[in-house]
């Protein structure tokens, strides 16, 4: 399973050791400045009635310069351990098994393996280094798929790498990170890790065309204005600005994490998406209640 | 016994002096109010955002809504709300330490004020105007481009900071030559109060990075209204630029914010200890190390645009190195409490508070600078934590602390120590409760400036907790207004020095006469009240 050499951790391993020694410095401090602080008001409270005047020193050189140097030396160690893992969680030298192109969209995820073209759930092979080359087409989003370690800004303009291991097999959660407008909250990310046997079967799939066909569903599609933003491969349909839905009925979700993929979903889906995500650039089609039926069944079969 | 002395030149009924008046702490006055004012709009935007996200998926704002008051709830906490409370405090108090007349420039220093104060209603007009901003208070392009963000809301943001940064950066100017140009005789520049010492390096500050911003408004206005492409990449820009310029005066505006309340508790803190600050020249000199280190940090808050890894472990080094100076601080406010008297009076409540809570903002902040644990956690509600335990937990508390303290120099009537004890238990309670789960909500992926989460991701319970926190919170702050209500109405009278305190703006009346002093003071030391009680151990003999 895992094919990656064993001196490579995945990044989340390794941000997560650094986490747990930064953490545990930090800790080391807060316990010693809070409980000082502490001690120093129950210590010295004039209500102790302690008698005498309060002690007069205002300097200490040589302690003042101690307590300087102390924090200088603990930084200095996190410095050299920070350039360790940042090294680490690029890739450590070992070069990428595959490239996969994510690029953010005002609010989805278009993922390109070599052209062929999916949305919004993102599939890798388990165990296997790979660079995602993240970027934008219209503001700065930003991939964060939180156990899978680092995150990546996408900006328009510029291609951005960003490795990614995925340790075990099974879906990650994750979302868009940078503010990128009205509907950033539903900008939810999906990553399936799976065996490379399962990865291969998946991918021929998403490079065939559409898999069933329906005539009265395609009509409905292509006399609409679905098909300006929408490709289905095997007609028509070719628009780019919107999800490409070749095989949309394989995926988890609708409108990138907001509601659950199935026929009443995305019958409900279609009739009015901005009842479900208000301010998504796909707009309400009136469509008569056969014809969603019809759209809403042909879209989930295309597995 | 009269009602609200907050001035004393007015004659009676008269309040369109206000308006043109020049007198250094009537406009100290104005400002504190200006800041008190947004202080309540901020926080109310705030109590916005915390019902909507109190439960998954809520329905009680819509997304728009919801974008504009996070927005909007960034900029008037920052620019509207904490700068004019501290800036408000220098004017007031600066003239009054250094035992000068008023600041070099009055009418300049009314200018100053009204700019800012327009500039925050410009900004508070948009919602009148068609929409207030909703691309967050750092407003990155290309979401601010007029492609993305076409309503008016950023032409206001734009025009705002603009006006009220001009007032700032004027401002800045005033009191560093007041502070340079202005001191009575024998107050040498290693003798004036440190909270004078902190206003003086945050001038500086100002005056280096809020030119930084006011360039960068002019950008975002040309790409927008004259069809410039700056920060347009189709057009040739780009998108990074803005980042760079905005966080170029961002990070230092962090420290204008920190720095005058670390001045304050500068002050309380030996005044209730009875003892002199300890290592005043290192508290002095480490500052001056922040105010130029914080112009060499900007670009850790940009880990995850992709600079390279070099330049991240520049900005890695450079961030971490920051921590020391800031750090060196706490001991030496510890090291002044020990073997001191401590009176634990409310404004000692809130400096201690500010040092128990800024620790936490610091170390998060040290967190932050370690490149891999930023990629992990940035632009999440571990960023959100870690700011308010800065900015709340630090500077709000150090104003609260400087409130307590000076509220009986400006008005001539003492806070009531027994609200004040409520005020700062509740505060504290509700600001740990709003606060610290967010750490933890962002370590495991909630991310900032979403208007709401799915139910799934199980951060319900505690987003609820913070919520109640936030509530708490409130509550705390009608106290706060409750117990500076009564005490303007009836509270007990002050006296010139209700503290025994050190500095010279206690040898005067409360509040002070007009010119402040009868006859210019002259000092021999850095505790001069202290001297002139106390002639047998006096300071620096």
């Amino acid at each position: 399973m895992q094919s990656y050499p064993a001196t490579v951790r995945p990044p989340a391993d390794a941000i997560g050791t650094l986490s747990i020694i930064v953490g545990v410095i930090a800790l080391l401090i807060f316990i010693g400045v809070e409980g000082a602080l502490v001690f120093a008001i129950w210590r010295y409270r004039a209500s102790r009635h302690l008698g005498g005047e309060a002690a007069t020193f205002e300097r200490n050189r040589r302690l003042e310069i101690a307590w300087t140097a102390a924090p200088a030396l603990i930084l200095a160690v996190i410095f050299i351990l920070t350039l360790g893992t940042m090294a680490e969680i690029n890739g450590a030298g070992v070069p990428a098994a595959m490239r996969i192109t994510a690029t953010g969209h005002q609010w989805w995820w278009e993922f390109s393996y070599g052209g062929v073209k999916t949305a919004n759930e993102l599939h890798i092979p388990v165990g296997t280094p790979i660079d995602l080359e993240v970027s934008s087409a219209d503001v700065i989003h930003s991939f964060w798929v939180p156990d899978l370690g680092p995150k990546k800004d996408m900006l328009p303009g510029v291609t951005n790498r960003l490795r990614l291991l995925a340790p075990r097999a099974g879906s990650y959660e994750g979302q868009c990170a940078e503010f990128c407008g009205i509907e950033h909250a539903w900008m939810r990310i999906r990553v399936v890790a799976q065996s490379q046997t399962e990865f291969d079967a998946w991918l021929r799939t998403q490079a065939e065309p559409r898999t069933t066909s329906d005539t009265k569903a395609e009509q409905i599609l292509l006399a609409n204005i679905c098909v300006s933003c929408h490709t289905i491969r095997g007609t028509t349909a070719a628009g780019t600005a919107g999800p490409d839905l070749t095989h949309v009925g394989g995926r988890a979700t609708l409108g990138a994490g907001v509601i659950p993929n199935d026929v009443a979903s995305m019958r409900a889906w279609l009739a009015d998406p901005q009842r479900y995500k208000p301010g998504a650039l796909m707009p309400s089609v009136p469509l008569s209640n056969t014809d969603l039926d019809a759209l809403a069944n042909y879209l989930v079969s295309l597995k | 016994m009269t009602a609200i002395p907050l001035w004393v030149r007015r004659p009676a009924g008269e309040r369109v002096g206000w308006l043109r008046t020049v007198d250094h702490k009537e406009i100290g006055v104005l400002y504190i109010g200006m800041g008190v004012a947004f202080f309540a709009f901020g926080g109310l935007e705030a109590l916005l955002i915390r019902a909507q996200l109190a439960t998954p998926e809520a329905r009680l704002l819509d997304p728009e809504t919801f974008n504009q008051a996070f927005t909007v709830h960034g900029v008037t906490m920052i620019l509207l709300a904490i700068v004019p409370l501290l800036v408000g405090f220098a004017n007031y108090l600066v003239p009054l330490m250094i035992g000068a007349r008023d600041v070099a420039f009055p009418r300049l220093n009314a200018l100053s004020f009204w700019l800012s104060l327009i500039g925050g209603v410009v900004l508070y007009f948009s919602f009148l105007a068609g929409g207030a901003p909703d691309t967050g208070w750092f407003s990155y392009a290309p979401l601010s481009e007029r492609a993305f963000a076409p309503g008016t809301g950023v032409d206001y943001y734009i025009l705002g900071l603009a006006v009220n940064g001009a007032g700032t950066i004027i401002g800045a100017i005033n009191i560093a030559v007041t502070i340079l140009l202005m001191r009575c005789p024998g107050m040498a520049i290693s003798r004036v109060p440190l909270f004078v010492w902190m206003t003086l390096i945050t001038s500086v500050l100002i005056l280096g990075a809020y030119p930084a911003l006011t360039a960068a408004l002019v950008m975002l206005f040309v790409d927008r209204q004259l069809g410039g492409h700056f920060f347009d990449p189709a057009g040739g820009g780009q998108a990074v630029l803005w980042q760079h310029l905005f966080w170029f005066f961002g990070h230092p505006e962090v420290y204008i914010m920190v720095l005058p309340a670390m001045g304050m508790i500068s002050e309380v803190i030996p005044v209730f200890s009875r003892k002199p600050i300890f290592g005043y020249a290192f508290v002095a000199g480490s500052s001056v190390a922040i105010a130029f280190l914080s112009f060499s940090v900007w670009a850790h808050h940009m880990f995850a645009v992709g600079l390279g890894d070099t330049e991240n472990a520049i900005f890695s080094a450079t961030s971490m190195l920051i921590a020391i100076p800031t750090g060196v601080k706490i001991f030496n406010w510890i090291a002044t409490m020990v073997g001191g008297r401590l009176r634990l009076t409310t404004a000692m409540l809130f400096a201690v508070g500010f040092i128990a809570m800024f620790v936490i903002g610091g170390l998060s902040g040290v967190s932050l600078a370690v490149v891999p644990i930023d990629l992990a956690v940035t632009d999440s509600y571990y960023v959100v934590a870690h700011l308010h335990y800065v900015l709340f937990g630090g500077t709000m508390l150090g104003i609260f602390a400087g409130a307590y303290y000076w509220f009986p120099k400006m008005s001539g009537r003492l806070l009531s120590e027994v609200l004040g004890r409520w005020h700062f238990w509740t505060t504290f309670v509700g600001f740990n409760l709003t606060f610290l789960p967010q750490h933890w909500l962002g370590a495991v992926g909630m991310p900032r400036r979403v208007f709401t989460y799915a139910a799934s991701t199980g951060w319900g319970p505690l987003n609820l907790i913070s919520t109640i926190g936030a509530a708490i919170l409130a509550i705390a702050m009608v106290i706060f207004f409750v117990n500076v209500l009564r005490s303007l109405r009836s509270g007990e009278v002050a006296g010139d020095d209700p503290w025994d305190a050190f500095t010279l703006e206690w040898s005067t009346t409360s509040p002070p006469p007009p010119e402040n002093f009868a006859t210019i003071p002259a000092v021999t030391g850095r505790r001069p009240l202290w001297d002139r009680k106390h002639p047998e151990s006096r300071d620096g003999r």
